[in-house]
């Protein structure tokens, strides 16, 4: 588990997380990154950029 | 193996693509965040090729572009990123390779892009050369609304909306295909259906299965060649005259494309990447 940053709410992580992943908060529906495994660190994830895609 | 993955993100694809590479017992992942990488002209990572997941389309040109300078081996290229990233480059592509694609005129003024809507006849649809997601896409219906969106973009656009990209508008039914090349196969594609004649499931459109036709095949397998090949997924309209492509993305998205094909695209992605005769 780890924190939620927005809204405190705890942030359910699986085994196989790995840091940069992107997530949502259950509570708040917040888009989160995993800025850390070790120790768990949740940021809000980067706003989209002008040439984000695919 | 040394497999370099380049990255922004990790999303539900870099996901997917990671625990594909976790199967391969001989790959060691080397995982490269873009927002940390030093790049300087001399040093050659100690990878053997580099797989690019890249969100930022300037990141992903200019760090293929860079690591392809020290001999690294990339998949896609910096050239296929190049190509795919501009609609007008890629429209050239296809042109000069005899593939199919909606009519389209290119301008660099408010006023012969005007001219060249009229050209075209309403509805046209007015696209940023540079783009994904379906952003920034406007149907101009009129010549009321293409002076005031062309007005806009003048004014308030960042210069290169300055390059006016103007597609004939292609009714397609309220829905749209996407195909996935891997290599030299279109391994599977999907329906994209929408309300909204914008049919990116980033904007909501549903996915299904759809069936590889030879068609379908063929087609995609011609627009892959044409901006140099690799992993790549390709947007078809359906026609009363035939396919025609719309783009081709060179970081492509398959989350929603798995269950609804039954293809495990990722796995087909890993297996092209580390397969010895590639």
């Amino acid at each position: 588990m780890a924190e939620c940053p927005v809204c405190g709410a705890e942030v359910p992580l699986s085994n196989d997380t790995v840091a940069s992943e992107l997530m949502e908060c259950p509570d708040c529906g917040t888009e989160l990154e995993v800025l850390d495994t070790d120790p768990l660190t949740l940021a809000e994830a980067p706003e989209s950029e002008e040439d984000w895609g695919e | 193996m040394r497999v370099g993955f380049l990255y922004s993100l990790i999303r539900k694809e870099e996901k997917l693509l990671i625990d594909e590479f976790g199967k391969h017992s001989d790959v060691e992942l080397v995982m490269l965040d873009d927002r940390k990488l030093i790049f300087d002209l001399q040093h050659r990572l100690d990878v053997d090729v580099v797989l690019e997941r890249c969100i930022n389309h300037s990141r992903a040109m200019h760090g293929l572009r860079i690591l392809e300078s020290t001999g690294v081996g990339c998949v896609n290229t910096a050239h296929v990123a190049s190509i795919c990233g501009d609609k007008l480059l890629t429209s050239l592509a296809l042109h000069d390779h005899g593939v199919p694609q909606p009519e389209l005129r290119v301008a660099f003024t408010e006023e012969s892009a005007l001219e060249a809507i009229e050209q075209l006849g309403y509805p046209v649809v007015l696209k940023p050369a540079v783009g994904s997601w379906g952003r920034l896409l406007s149907k101009v219906n009129d010549r009321e609304a293409a002076e005031s969106i062309l007005e806009h973009k003048t004014i308030l656009g960042s210069y290169h909306h300055s390059v006016f990209y103007m597609q004939k508008y292609i009714d397609k039914k309220g829905r749209d295909i996407r195909s996935f090349v891997v290599g030299d196969a279109c391994v599977a594609a999907i329906y994209r259906t929408s309300e909204h004649w914008i049919t990116n499931t980033a904007r909501g459109a549903k996915a299904t299965g759809c069936p590889v036709t030879d068609e379908i095949a063929e087609i995609s397998l011609q627009a892959a060649t044409a901006v140099g090949g690799g992993v790549l997924a390709v947007d078809l309209f359906e026609t009363p005259h035939g396919l025609l492509v719309n783009e081709v993305n060179y970081t492509m998205e398959f989350r929603n494309s798995i269950a609804t094909t039954g293809v495990n695209i990722p796995g087909k992605i890993v297996d092209y990447l580390v397969a010895p005769a590639r």
